[in-house]
């Protein structure tokens, strides 16, 4: 375990919540205009796949306030793959070109115009005439990836390279199962539907061009800039804002491209603010999965071979083809084999979303694993406590394991750090009252009436970063009164990143959270710091905010050392004073070793501490996830309502409890939409998105769902910053599978998300019981 | 374009608006007030509530140019005396926010709220904010909150 901390482990309150609460804040969308700035608006494709035969533009063009239109007559179209690292390739996630004449979903961009305001931007939309050439096009999976299928898009083969993951011996592990299960599983199209849109202001000064944009992928999007309007870094300079939520929105994604471009022609600034329509049907979602699942199990219900095969619907540009993280390890089998294939269909483009890979692939096993319990009629939580994955156990399907096989051909062996799932699942069913509720398979908990009651539940994990994320830059500087700044470029998502790492920072230096200010967002001012995604913040880029720290700190002691005479080794800092640590009373404070002159230079101390770092190859520092559920369901109506949910989670050491409920209770919320209400409907004949707005994609709210119960098991992890791992992208792994689960047991039919009362009613007529 | 004046936190603001333009428009774009938010700009999401004559409206369903005779009040007014009001204080004491996009809109319905009733049920302040989305799905925090700013407002 950890020492006694001062700072780590208290609710503190956000460092920019003064601004949330009184609207200061400011989002990409909320910037001042710049000077001559014009606004710009988007045409986009009323076809799934087409060709732009003509477009005459010059209508528009003549509309006194129009500055530029721009349409792909201008070839803005970026390199094509000329990155040697896959996670820089505008391409991955990032769509390849931009403004095309052939356009691949409904949606896709036709024309950008910037005019003096909005109203004359729309106006003159409507003034180009476009001619199309309707292509054939491809909107199932399955459809897409047959020979002399319709071309997605003019790059790239529909289906990309299976990624293929095996040990052991699959085949022989089957036949040594007593019980095979297969399941065949496929879920809704979640939408982030972050309620900020995305915005971006684009300035050039001659070949120097500014962006503000809101994102959290501040590097990211300024390699992808300079790789695809081909410019030196030294001719970009990023701002990245915080952003109104993300869930994976506000990475993988170019619609800023379109803003540079307009602003270029045009010769003035020009901002993009996306509409919510846009927000839904323009830039990424979830992806649909279709996971064929098979399990292999002795009688007495342990796990000798499994295997998954997961197709990934990309939509139109989405280039995925490694969505598994790690959950397939979640139990662990002698044998078996993971597959993954990345298939593009004229949709609207997917990507990764909260949870990605470890949502979707958790679904199929933890449904199947059910199955496979029931076939032998063992209870669900003695099934999990029997098979789960231990520490120290081999992460088989670990995306480190496929990226040094592309980049490097090696194939290290990646061990699991920590875990405290077996205490979730033990102490999840204890809070749960799980002996009391279950019944038995198919049955429900409870009865009243017309009101079935059932319980379920689903385990699952996520990472924590991974080594091929790569470097973090961090800085820390100290003031002349011993209070500093933390240069970061982690992104603000509403995920606390800032306030986090400045706890960090601060339990190192023997300082308050106050004393720490955090400047981030600008590419000129931060060290290069990944994208934050993949639960990355508090276990990867925290190992270099705590690195820088303890580099100040170095420092600092040793400035101190020579001002009592004493050994650097032998002093230590608490409550901003500097001390021996045998006779406490020596000791000087932070603030006036900081602000006295030193004799051999006459000027007071100048510290700065700094780290590049990221989390280390052979090591995968996972957060573990045991999530209980139980529902009612009303035999007349079909209405289903969560009654109660337990979510039991390892996090390793929680650095602030408070921020740490909100992203369970986040992640509750979210899922059990994905599970109940939320689903982007695509319309069979064009492929259009029919419920682009909040009004017809349901986003659950205040009245719709009880709080949940949450629990953290606080194992700590000896590669994680003060025992710390990730957090914000597993919670919500497990939710659509537990409360999936719980309908089965409550109805006795399985249904999968998003599981909705009309579904619900033809499964009670199916088995009315 | 058409000159009005809006009543906004007890400043008036002369401005020309066109018929169609929306309250939240011109309060954002107009008069440079961003805390106030436009989500959905079709009354779904509750992200742009204002107070209008101390009642909450969503003001991405207002036309601008029928708001002249209310006085508006945005979450800029809530600290125009540069004292956080109760409810402020507590959404950041009790962590009633992750993103903070939603957050302007949950502190103005609940003013309303308290300004009517100052000690609201749990389930009164759900249905106060009932409208309002919080897509980071902060809603048990966001309702302690709004209990912890009712107690401080009442001074207790």
């Amino acid at each position: 375990m950890g020492a006694e901390t001062t700072v780590v482990g208290k609710s503190l309150p956000l460092i920019d919540a003064r601004e949330k609460v009184t609207g200061r804040l400011k989002y990409a969308g909320d910037l001042p205009p710049l000077h001559r700035m014009h606004y710009a608006k988007v045409l986009r494709s009323p076809y799934a796949h087409a060709r732009i035969v003509n477009i005459d533009t010059s209508k528009a063009e003549a509309l006194p306030g129009v500055s530029a239109v721009l349409t792909h007559k201008d070839d803005i179209t970026g390199r094509k793959k000329t990155c040697n690292t896959p996670w820089v390739d505008p391409s991955f996630n990032f769509r390849g070109p931009m403004i095309s004449q052939e356009v691949c979903y409904v949606g896709d961009e036709v024309a950008v115009v910037s005019a003096v305001d909005e109203d004359t931007a729309k106006q003159a939309l409507r003034l180009i005439e476009v001619e199309y050439e309707e292509l054939p096009a491809v909107f199932d999976l399955e459809q897409s990836m047959l020979a002399g299928a319709p071309k997605v898009r003019p790059w790239g083969p529909n289906a990309l390279e299976p990624s293929l993951f095996r040990w052991g011996d699959v085949d022989a592990g089957f036949r040594e199962a007593d019980h095979i299960i297969e399941n065949r599983i496929t879920l809704g199209n979640q939408q982030h539907a972050p309620l900020d849109r995305n915005a971006c202001i684009a300035d050039w000064d001659g070949d120097k061009l500014s962006i503000w944009t809101s994102t959290q992928a501040l590097f990211w999007i300024r390699d992808a800039v300079t790789d695809f309007f081909e410019l030196s870094p030294n001719k970009v300079r990023v701002h990245s804002t915080p952003t109104g939520g993300s869930f994976g929105l506000w990475w993988g994604n170019n619609f800023m491209f379109l803003a540079i471009a307009v602003a270029r022609k045009a010769k003035r600034p020009v901002r993009l603010v996306l509409t919510r329509d846009e927000v839904q049907t323009t830039v990424k979602r979830r992806e649909r999965p279709l996971i064929d699942a098979r399990i292999g199990i002795k009688a007495d219900g342990t796990m000798v071979a499994q295997s998954y095969r997961h197709i990934m619907d990309n939509g139109a540009y989405g280039n995925k083809f490694d969505p598994y993280q790690s959950v397939a390890d979640i139990y662990t089998t002698p044998h078996g084999k993971a597959e993954f294939i990345g298939v593009a269909t004229n949709l609207l483009p997917a990507g990764c979303m909260r949870g990605v890979g470890d949502l979707t692939l958790a679904y199929a096993i933890e449904q199947t694993v059910d199955m496979a319990a029931e076939k032998i009629n063992m209870d669900p939580v003695e099934f999990r406590l029997k098979n789960h994955w231990r520490p120290g156990d081999i992460c088989h399907t670990s995306q480190e394991v496929l990226f040094a096989k592309l980049l490097f051909n090696r194939e290290p062996e990646v061990a699991l750090t920590s875990s405290g799932l077996e205490e979730c699942i033990r102490k999840g069913a204890e809070k749960f009252g799980w002996k009391e509720k279950w019944k038995g398979w198919g049955k429900p908990s409870s009865v009243d009436g017309n009101k079935v009651r059932g319980v379920g539940l689903g385990i699952s994990t996520h990472i924590s970063g991974l080594a091929f994320f790569g470097f973090n830059g961090i800085t820390i500087k100290v003031n002349p009164d011993g209070t500093m700044v933390l240069t970061t470029g982690i992104g603000r998502m509403g995920q606390g990143g800032d306030t986090t790492q400045a706890m960090v920072a601060a339990e190192v230096l023997g300082v308050e959270l106050g004393d720490v200010n955090v400047v981030d967002g600008d590419s000129e001012v931060c060290g290069h710091t990944m994208v934050t995604f993949g639960s990355n913040g508090m276990h990867m880029v925290a190992r270099a905010t705590k690195a820088a720290a303890e580099d100040a700190r170095r420092q600092i002691l040793e400035f101190a050392a020579q001002r009592l005479e004493a050994n650097p080794e032998d002093l230590d800092i608490r409550d901003k004073r500097i001390f021996v640590k045998g006779s406490p009373e020596v000791g000087v404070t932070l603030k006036d070793l900081m602000s006295s002159p030193i004799y051999q230079y006459l000027s007071p101390p100048e510290v700065i501490g700094r780290a590049s770092k990221g989390v280390e190859f052979d090591k995968a520092g996972k957060m573990m996830i045991c999530d209980y559920a139980e529902v009612e369901i009303d035999r007349r109506t079909a209405q289903l309502r969560v009654v109660k949910f337990v979510a039991y989670h390892d996090s390793g050491t929680i650095v602030n409890p408070a921020v740490c409920e909100n992203q369970v209770a986040g992640g509750y919320c979210q899922s059990l939409g994905m599970a109940t209400t939320e689903h982007l409907v695509f319309d069979e004949e064009s492929g259009a998105i029919l419920n682009p707005n909040f009004m017809d994609y349901k986003i659950l709210g205040p009245l719709d769902m009880p709080d949940p119960e949450i629990y953290f098991e606080q194992v700590y992890d000896e590669d994680g910053p003060f025992g710390a791992k990730g957090i914000g992208e597993g919670v919500t792994c497990a939710v659509p599978v537990a409360i999936s689960n719980a309908v089965y047991n409550a109805i006795g039919v399985r249904l999968h998300p998003p599981i909705t009362p009309d579904k619900i009613m033809r499964a009670l007529k199916q088995n009315p019981r | 374009m058409q000159p009005i004046t809006l009543n906004i936190n007890g400043e008036q603001h002369e401005v020309s608006v066109r018929p169609h333009w929306s309250l939240a428009y011109v309060i954002r774009e107009k008069i440079g007030l961003t805390g106030t938010k436009t989500g959905c700009e079709m009354g779904t999401c509750g992200s742009c509530t204002v107070l209008l004559d101390g009642k909450p409206y969503f003001s991405c369903l207002r036309m601008a140019i029928d708001s002249s005779s209310y006085a508006i009040t945005t979450i800029e007014g809530l600290d125009a005396d540069g004292k956080l009001h109760p409810l402020q204080q507590a959404f950041i004491e009790d962590h009633g926010m992750q993103c903070g996009f939603c957050t302007p809109g949950m502190i103005i319905a609940a003013k309303a709220l308290l300004d009517e009733n100052p000690a609201p049920a749990e389930q009164e302040i759900r249905e106060a904010i009932g409208g309002h989305l919080c897509r980071c799905g902060t809603y048990m925090r966001i309702v302690k909150s709004i209990q912890k700013g009712a107690r401080l407002a009442r001074g207790n």
